[in-house]
């Protein structure tokens, strides 16, 4: 669906994107999760054919973005950082103007304009001109203008920025939708929360170089993160060291009467041979904290997610 | 194609629903238009000014002469004011009359004994219309005169013209008119040319950019808006203009297409202009900066004829200069069709140079 290899793009001396290479597939939802300025939108903008790659290599349905761009712009929905509408037209209008854009036209065009404002929640203000709209609806009809032609693959730039966190819950929901449908999905962001709850696979872009991809999964166990499971309850600290020596990978951070602290990969698959060894204590509370994409972020470029 | 009339059915839908700005651009002209008529009357026919007479005869018959300005609808445009030759010569040179009528001495006895005499009437050079009119009304009034004696006409009227390259024929309107229509027509030019702008900072442009569209039919159909918006105002003034100011216009379909396409090419030359500025902050700059001085010297402001020579000649070189002075050549039916290809050749530069500068500006 969306290939990208070796992407490179200069602004003279300065390199916005540094080889990037990655794939996302029909049905997925990709993050590209990285701070301001890592890259995110530009390397959007080279998928999307509006910036021309320095080097490196593009195909969007089979389609290279350069040579065979009308075609591969064809495949593309785009949903861009900023509120890309007519603020003088109305939702219906805009969807109109969009969908025209996308070559729809007639029976198709007017279906598809209900479809998406239905989808969207916006039939009953379709007429109105959009000024009088709030930001979350603004930012709903963004991403209906994005969705009108029903494209393969659907490029979301950042599209939750500034938004109420209701219209944020909504709009993920609809990204979902789409990717539900079989749509292959490109979604970058700043926020932690939103890309591990949202995306199938991640990439983490930093100073335009794409340091990590995978699953959450594979990212936590690439870094050697582990998971930290705290028990409470009533123990006996030496025989818990004692029955937890012969479990491999599990370390014990902290261990009294009352608390309980161990450090292991993969937790959630590993509580019945932990419950297993403590046979005998009385296990009264259980938490299971994983290591946060934040603290993986922290630790892959060394510094804080910057806003 | 279609993707152009879809653009130009946005831009225009836009237009109707936000008509402010384009009506205050209309306005400006139009004030200055309506001022000016109220001001000179329909048609321009009744100006005011000083007709001075240096009478060396004070005859009957020279008095007769200098009442006859002092009546009827003369008397409406002229005061008349006695004066000597030299005086009167002094003050038209300081352009404080319109004309100069010299009576020599012995023109009552001459005319009573049917001997040939001539009147000499010196114009102000500075003045179109009121001397024009002057010098028509005496000789008039002579050729009255003389058909009062039998044989061939014995008072010879003198006038000492300066002759005026830019003199058009369709009187005060066809002066005044066609500079001020197109004020508004490159105001009108500019704020459309400035929406490309806001366009662009609400990232509709780029979005418009990552479609299968391409942003040759978008400029496209900015461009039949466009032309569209000032055909509708071409049509309007010229229509205004022949009812209240008495415009002649020899082709009325060729007019509005002439307007409409030299407000495309402004448009597209103050679109490339809005392109190069670094901000929206810095295109409204530039555009104010280029406008009014092109608006003035172009003849929006004062019709070429009441400027100093010079600056009417750089002002005729403008690009809103040149397509007024073309408007009036088409308003009194003389354009050479070479114009209209010169037109189409400036419209294809400036069409290239925008497409070229829109893919650049949109990212």
């Amino acid at each position: 669906m969306i290939e990208v290899e070796q992407l490179r793009k200069q602004y003279g001396d300065f390199t916005a994107v540094h080889d990037v290479s990655f794939n996302a597939r029909a049905g997925e939802i990709f993050g590209l999760l990285g701070p301001n300025g890592a890259g995110k939108t530009t390397t959007i903008g080279c998928i999307s054919s509006l910036l021309a790659p320095t080097s490196g290599r593009i195909r969007v349905m089979g389609h290279d973005v350069v040579s065979d761009g009308v075609a591969a712009r064809r495949s593309i929905g785009v949903v861009p950082q900023e509120i890309a509408l007519y603020d003088d037209l109305s939702a219906h209008e805009n969807l109109a103007y969009w969908g025209g854009a996308q070559g729809l036209r007639g029976s198709k065009l007017h279906d598809r304009i209900r479809e998406v404002l239905e989808l969207t929640g916006l039939v009953d203000r379709a007429k109105e001109p959009i000024k009088q709209f709030s930001g979350g609806m603004k930012r709903r009809l963004n991403f209906a203008c994005g969705i009108v032609h029903e494209p393969k693959v659907l490029l979301l730039d950042e599209p939750t920025v500034g938004v109420d966190p209701q219209s944020r819950v909504r709009l993920l929901e609809l990204v979902r939708e789409q990717a539900r449908a079989g749509t292959c999905v490109l979604y970058t962001t700043h926020y932690m929360e939103e890309a591990e709850s949202l995306c199938d696979r991640l990439g983490i872009i930093d100073h335009g170089n794409l340091i990590a991809q995978g699953t959450l999964k594979e990212l936590r166990s690439m870094l050697g993160e582990r998971d930290v499971l705290r028990l409470t309850g009533a123990f006996h600290p030496d025989r818990v060291r004692e029955a937890l020596a012969s479990v491999d990978g599990v370390e014990i951070i902290h261990a009294d009467e009352a608390l309980l602290s161990l450090a292991m990969s993969d937790a959630s698959h590993r509580l019945p041979l932990i419950f297993g060894a403590l046979n005998g204590a009385e296990v009264r509370g259980t938490t299971l904290t994983q290591p946060s994409l934040e603290s993986l972020f922290i630790k892959l470029t060394g510094t804080d997610l910057r806003e | 194609m279609r993707f152009a009339w879809i653009s130009a059915w946005k831009d225009l839908l836009r237009l109707r629903r936000e008509p402010v700005t384009l009506l205050t651009w209309i306005a400006i002209p139009s004030f200055i238009a309506v001022v000016t008529t109220l001001v000179f009357g329909p048609g321009g026919a009744q100006p005011h000014g000083t007709l001075l007479i240096a009478d060396n005869d004070h005859g009957i018959g020279a008095t007769m002469l200098g009442n006859a300005f002092g009546q009827g609808s003369l008397g409406k445009m002229f005061t008349v004011e006695k004066t000597s030759a030299q005086e009167g010569r002094r003050k038209l040179d300081q352009g404080e009359a319109s004309a100069l009528l010299v009576i020599p001495a012995g023109f009552t006895a001459s005319f009573v004994s049917s001997k040939p005499v001539a009147i000499q009437m010196v114009r102000n050079p500075a003045q179109r219309i009121l001397p024009e009119i002057a010098e028509e009304a005496l000789a008039t009034m002579l050729d009255r005169a003389s058909s009062m004696q039998a044989g061939a006409p014995l008072i010879q009227l003198e006038a000492t013209v300066i002759p005026d390259k830019t003199e058009q024929p369709g009187g005060f309107a066809a002066i005044l008119l066609p500079g001020a229509l197109f004020m508004g027509v490159f105001f009108i030019a500019g704020a459309l040319a400035a929406d490309v702008w806001r366009e662009r900072t609400s990232g509709a442009l780029r979005r418009v950019a990552t479609t299968p569209a391409s942003l040759g039919a978008f400029l496209v159909g900015k461009l039949i808006a466009s032309a569209l918006v000032f055909s509708v105002i071409g049509a309007a003034g010229l229509l205004a203009a022949q009812r209240l100011m008495n415009l002649r216009v020899a082709n009325f379909p060729a007019a509005v297409l002439w307007i409409a396409a030299s407000g495309c090419g402004l448009y597209l030359a103050m679109m490339l202009l809005q392109s190069a500025a670094s901000s929206e902050r810095v295109a409204t700059l530039l555009t104010n900066f280029v406008t009014l001085p092109l608006v003035m010297l172009g003849g929006g402001f004062f019709p070429f004829e009441w400027m100093p020579r010079p600056l009417a000649s750089i002002g005729q070189w403008t690009p809103n200069g040149w397509c007024v002075m073309r408007l009036r050549a088409v308003l009194a039916g003389t354009l050479e069709p070479s114009a209209y290809g010169v037109m189409a050749a400036l419209l294809a530069v400036a069409w290239l140079a925008s497409i070229r500068n829109i893919r650049r500006f949109a990212c």
